[in-house]
């Protein structure tokens, strides 16, 4: 695995990343608020790892991703990206014309294998639209591309003149990975690949992601709210809430010794697959605070069990308190925190 | 052990008689509820869960129709006397059902915002629920909600009762949910994959609410979900169903440490563990669900099966029978088959 830095810069580094939403009332539309999807957040991908984003639904993952993407265009702050021949570009500060050399070296991988193609086109049409709009002119270097990437998905390259809806879900999840493949990305950028899967079908899929990672290098920023997903696919993990990013670590470190209470709510409340572990969960009270009008101080006070006066007041910055691991609590340092290995052995 | 059960399906079939052809989308299901306990069903996408719990409540639209089987509900009077009523039987438009549906057994739903109408608060919805099986004043039921969405732990209940489903999140909503099912002092409460749309933290407050009301009331719980997780969480005892069939079925502790069918052996094995090594691969099931048009021969699960027996597995149906005193399952690894060749 390509797992060596370039020079030591990363392949991906997000910079205080922001990215409000306008709320609009009345008539005249006045702007009278803003969500923040999106708040000041700044973490780094290597080449050939994957890093996880996970918390809870609204707390601004597909922001974050569409953002890297540029699919839409950040409010603040930088995501600093290492192209294939080296240089080191800011895409959320650059001329959407000054991207389209680049962009490509970027893909997506969507939620809902079901809407995300369309049902008209064939399963080769639809591979090679991205070939043919790069400029692969000749047909039969087209199909013969096509073929390839179908093998590298495990599909049967016979199978490229049928339409979408003769697959499976998890088949035609490895059609669109086959299509976000064609044109050779470093990045890919996974939003939910596998939660629209069934159960059995979703190890095929995570399996899949993990052989190709090897095969090509690849880097992969995996957006997810299923922890237990995270922790097969992961080398790292990021936590977000409310907008923020709360805690960082290699994903073991993350899941047996977190250290934000937020992360170790999110594991306790993890259901374990062993009718032998029921056991005391740490259940947060209340619910998500609203990105448009976050709590003072911590956003996650008015749930924490550890709260002291002082995170009602004073945000608390995002800090390594070992190497690789960061994390944004007054008292990350003092508090004794359960992973899920400490509930396993309950 | 326990008990006569207070439910018992036995060879429940309901078809879809659909123009591309006959959908079984139950097709032979048997199990029991115990009172006080929780069965839970578990199975992928189209595997007849929801279908399972719509036939109970004989809310099966058409084209779908219970073609055979028996859904006994047993009661017992205040001399101790029991009886039992087949669900089945019953006209599905009747009032015997009707006050069945809601009353004796109550359902909640995946997506609750689905199941409430938008335009009436979620007061009106609760109230007009209790009327519909007591004959109680407008203000007695009106405060009877407030109580209900108390217990549900909805905070400020005298306020939110005059909100609009649209106004609350999607933890809140399914909360009223609950609260609108236990309005009646259900006996059987039917959730079908009641925290499938919610975050895990949510989940976790909806699966201790669910504990502490069986605690309470005692009512029976069937919990109908995909997610092996949430079945570990709660149930006493597991339905494992695959293409309409039970597969499997025993107590939980059996199923996740000896499960005897390889569907479940397989499904156990494949689901991503929060304990697993990070970066490790997964063992996988061949394959994916068949098309329910293109129902397999023989044992159902016989094309994804590691253990297959050509001969046997396509050609006979295997039937969900003992394994010792406690579990069930429906595989010729510990029968014979006993009838001829399915056509
Ligand atoms: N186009 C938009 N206009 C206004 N608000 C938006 C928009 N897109 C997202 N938001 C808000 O930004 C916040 C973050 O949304 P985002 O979709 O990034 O969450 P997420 O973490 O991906 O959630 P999920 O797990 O549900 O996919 C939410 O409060 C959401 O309602
Ligand atoms: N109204 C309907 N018409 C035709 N087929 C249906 C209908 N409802 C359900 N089915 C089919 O019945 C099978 C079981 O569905 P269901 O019980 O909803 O599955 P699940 O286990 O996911 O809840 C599926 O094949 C489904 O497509
Ligand atoms: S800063 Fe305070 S409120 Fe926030 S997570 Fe840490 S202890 Fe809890
Ligand atoms: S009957 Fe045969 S195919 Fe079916 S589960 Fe048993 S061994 Fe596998
Ligand atoms: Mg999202
Ligand atoms: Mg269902």
């Amino acid at each position: 695995m390509m797992k060596a830095t370039n020079g030591g810069a990363p392949l991906l580094e997000v910079r205080n990343l922001r990215r409000f939403f306008p709320i609009r009332k009345g008539l005249l539309r006045r702007v009278v608020g803003q969500v923040r999807a999106v708040d000041d957040i700044s973490f780094h991908i290597n080449r050939g790892e994957t890093l996880s984003l996970v918390g809870e639904s609204g707390c601004g993952k597909t922001t974050t991703a569409r953002c890297i993407l540029r699919a839409l265009k950040p409010t603040a702050g930088e995501v600093r990206f290492q192209t294939a021949a080296g240089a080191v570009v800011d895409t959320a500060n650059l001329p959407k014309t000054a991207l389209k050399p680049f962009r490509h070296q970027m893909q997506m991988i969507f939620q809902d294998p079901f809407s995300s193609l369309n049902p008209r086109m064939t399963v080769f049409d639809i591979i090679a639209e991205p070939l043919l709009a790069s400029g692969m002119k000749d047909r039969d270097e087209r199909r013969r591309r096509v073929e390839n990437l179908l093998e590298l998905v495990r599909l049967r390259p016979e199978f490229m003149g049928r339409f979408p809806h003769a697959f499976s879900g998890g088949q035609r999840q490895r059609i669109g990975i086959a299509r976000a493949l064609a044109l050779n990305p470093s990045l890919i950028v996974a939003d939910e690949p596998v939660s629209a899967l069934d159960v059995s079908v979703q190890a095929q899929i995570l399996n899949l992601m993990l052989d190709l990672q090897d095969e090509l290098g690849l880097t992969y920023l995996f957006v997810a709210h299923d922890l237990s997903v995270v922790k097969h696919i992961s080398d790292r993990v990021a936590v977000m809430y409310v907008g923020k990013i709360v805690e960082i670590a290699e994903t073991k470190q993350l899941f047996n010794a977190p250290s934000h209470p937020y992360t170790e709510a999110l594991l306790s409340a993890v259901p374990k697959p062993d009718p032998r572990l029921r056991s005391e969960r740490i259940v947060l009270k209340g619910e998500v605070a609203d990105p448009a009008q976050p709590p003072s101080g911590c956003y996650f006070h008015p749930r924490c069990a550890y709260a002291i006066d002082r995170c009602r007041t004073e945000t608390p910055p995002l800090e390594e308190i070992r190497p690789g691991h960061v994390v944004a609590c007054h008292r990350a340092r003092e508090i004794e925190l359960k992973g899920v290995e400490a509930q396993r052995a309950v | 052990m326990n008990s006569a059960p207070i439910l018992t399906v036995d060879n429940l079939k309901t078809y879809f008689f659909t123009d591309e052809g006959t959908v079984k989308a139950v097709d032979g299901a048997s199990f029991a509820v115990q009172a006080g306990k929780t069965v839970g069903i578990v199975g992928e996408s189209g595997c007849g869960k929801s279908v399972t719990a719509l036939s109970i409540l004989r809310i099966i639209q058409r084209p779908g129709r219970i073609i055979d089987g028996e859904i006994l509900l047993r009661r017992v009077d205040g001399a101790g006397k029991s009886s039992e009523v087949d669900l089945a039987r019953l006209d599905p438009e009747g009032g015997e059902i009707r006050a069945i549906r809601g009353g004796e057994i109550a359902l909640v739903f995946q997506e609750p915002m689905t199941s409430f109408s938008p335009h009436y608060t979620i007061g009106n919805q609760i109230i007009e629920t209790i009327q519909l099986h007591q004959d109680i004043s407008k203000a007695e039921a009106r405060n009877r909600s407030i109580e209900l969405l108390r217990m549900v732990g909805i905070p400020r209940p005298e306020r939110r009762i005059d909100e609009y489903p649209f106004e609350l999140s999607g933890g809140l909503r399914q909360r009223v949910m609950i609260a609108m099912a236990l309005s009646c002092n259900p006996r059987i409460l039917i959730a079908d994959e009641p925290t499938t749309a919610l975050d895990v933290t949510t989940q976790a407050q909806i699966l201790d609410l669910l504990r502490e009301i069986q605690e309470r009331t005692r009512m029976s719980v069937i919990i109908i979900t995909h997610d092996m997780g949430v079945i570990a969480e709660m149930a006493d005892d597991v339905i494992v169903m695959y293409l309409g069939r039970v597969v499997e079925s025993g107590p939980v502790d059996e199923i996740f440490h000896q499960p005897k069918h390889p569907y479940t052996q397989a499904l156990l094995r494949s689901i991503p563990s929060i304990f697993a090594e990070p970066r490790s691969k997964l063992p996988t099931i061949a394959g994916s669900i068949p098309h329910p048009h293109n129902r397999p021969s023989g044992c159902p699960f016989h094309p994804r099966c590691n253990e297959r027996m050509a001969g046997l597995c396509d050609v006979y149906a295997p039937r969900l029978l003992p394994i010792g005193e406690r579990q069930m399952a429906s595989c010729f690894l510990y029968h014979e088959p006993e009838e001829a060749p399915q056509a």
